[in-house]
């Protein structure tokens, strides 16, 4: 075990619809929005030209979209633990998160369901997890399926 | 007394000369890399500098002349970075040259003298020991008054080989006025 | 209408109706440049702070995964093109860049992915896109422009499915 990462699992049978993920708060700055294309490799200018962003009608730059998509699937993994698999991830974007700017997730249970794609049954949560700015405007909805691992293995 | 500095990120260490002058010969324990010498990171920095160096994009030729794919020299800084944040929760490490207790604000390069021993390889996961070598006295230069802080960085390959000497000189200036 | 955004993103110019008959068009396959990479990983994981000890610890990954793991918002990067490489200083812009339209600048709306299998370090990732839709021209508060929609396959080099994904962008002339 390496101190600092997250081994806590959490499994099905255990989760209830409802059910609240706890909420994550990051403070974005230009060096967090600049790390965008360093670790992405995501150059469109809008994520490390200020100048580019506000040609664009934009105040500033802004993370790019795998930033989001990370920062949702953190969210979504950190509830579930690090033995879930992530089947479906759909997001929109309604506004921008700029640098100088917080994140804000949240998100909750909204569905437990299992299927059987290709005769392998796959136990399952759907997670409604929003991203907003610091002034509560929503930026990206997203809607996540989260396969969990079953007591009860079948 | 230690400050983080907001502009760059850095944690700076003020004191006096003095001070400074005592941490000559300190050497910092051994410090490995949180990545092993890797192609995409090879490959993404000589697509920076424009380098067709056939020992960075063909594995066929880089293996047969070097057992591997190598590191540009100049990446060697690279290896040792840290990462901006680690769920074991250590803080990026300050540089050395900015712990060095000084009056300073803030430091600029003066110059990097390199040697060589080995070349990096990818799957090679370095570490580094650090040493103050030298704080020169107070000196005025057209950005301010400051100091000259040399340091020596001894990188390693996880099989104890030795890879690289670099000295470094920096200039930390900035204060207005310099104490005793 | 004269873009004030630099052209300098590689976009291809054109009328709507020229985007409209590319619709339905799908690129050749494009194999990744690079394997799924643990270094890279540890950058992305430090930059949207996720301690997932599928991505960080290597024995763990192993046990659960059979190695250690790409988080699922990584898929793009494993394709990324590089911007330069020996002999090919130019390379193919992706497929939404070269969609002829008269709007100087884009922005993703959303993103719908799905994942089949983990992307473990050493997969080598190979995608095929596919223009599927281009709206007629619409105004939104960014400005006037066309709806864009991609789909891509993502596959691993023996061909196991990988992830589906639909993208969905506004090229625009900003407000």
């Amino acid at each position: 075990m390496i101190p600092g990462v997250d081994y806590h699992q959490r499994y099905w049978e255990d989760v209830a619809e409802g059910e609240e993920l706890a909420p994550v708060e990051d403070e974005i700055t230009y060096r967090r929005v600049v790390m965008n294309p360093a670790t992405t490799w995501d150059y469109f200018p809008g994520h490390h030209d200020p100048e580019y962003a506000k040609a664009q009608g934009q105040p500033t730059i802004y993370i790019n979209t795998m930033h989001f998509l990370g920062f949702i699937d953190r969210l979504a993994t950190a509830w579930g633990g690090p033995a879930s698999f992530i089947t479906r991830r759909k997001m929109s974007m309604r506004h921008s998160i700029y640098a100088g700017d917080t994140m804000v997730g949240q998100g909750r249970v909204v569905r437990k369901y299992t299927d059987e794609p290709g005769g392998r049954t796959r136990h399952l949560v759907e997670l409604e997890i929003t991203v907003e700015n610091q002034d509560g405007q929503l930026c990206v909805p997203a809607t996540v399926h989260l396969e969990l691992p079953a007591r009860q293995a079948s | 007394m230690a400050t983080v500095d907001e502009g760059t990120g850095y944690e700076i260490a003020f004191g006096t000369f003095e001070e400074a002058k005592a941490m000559v010969g300190q050497a910092t324990p051994v410090r490995f890399g949180r990545v092993e010498v890797n192609a995409p990171m090879i490959q993404h920095f000589s697509m920076m500098t424009e380098d067709a160096n056939a020992s960075y994009w063909d594995e066929e030729y880089a293996v047969a002349t070097w057992g591997a794919l190598v590191s540009p020299p100049a990446m060697l800084m690279v290896w040792l970075m840290p990462l901006e944040w680690d769920p074991e929760g250590s803080r990026p490490e300050p540089l050395l040259t900015a712990r060095v207790p000084l009056p300073g604000t803030t430091f600029v390069n003066a110059s990097t003298d390199t040697e060589f021993f080995a070349p990096m390889r990818v799957g090679d996961h370095l570490n580094v020991v650090e040493e103050v070598v030298d704080v020169s006295e107070e000196k005025k230069t057209a950005l301010g008054v400051g100091h000259f802080v040399t340091t020596l960085s001894t990188y390693r390959r996880q099989d104890g080989q030795l890879v690289a000497k670099n000295t470094n000189v920096l200039f930390r200036f900035g204060a207005e006025e310099e104490g005793s | 209408m004269t873009p004030e955004v630099p052209a300098e993103i590689g976009l291809t110019f054109g009328t709507y109706e020229e985007a409209r008959a590319l619709v339905g068009t799908r690129t050749s396959v494009v194999f990744a440049e690079r394997a799924v990479t643990g270094a890279l990983i540890k950058y992305f994981c430090a930059m949207v702070r996720d301690a997932n000890a599928s991505y960080w610890d290597e024995e763990y990954a192993n046990q659960q995964w059979g190695g250690v793991i790409s988080p699922p918002a990584m898929l793009l990067t494993w394709v990324v093109m590089p911007e330069w490489r020996p002999g090919d200083p130019s390379p193919a812009p992706m497929l939404l860049g070269r969609v002829p339209l008269p709007d100087p600048t884009v922005i993703s709306v959303g993103t719908d992915m799905e994942f089949f299998v983990p992307m473990r370090v050493g997969d080598r990732l190979n995608v095929e896109e596919t223009l599927v839709d281009v709206s007629p021209r619409k105004t939104t508060s960014l400005g006037e422009g066309h709806f864009l929609s991609t789909e891509s396959f993502y596959r691993r080099g023996d061909g196991t499915p990988v992830a589906r994904y639909v993208h969905d962008l506004f090229r625009f002339t900003p407000a």
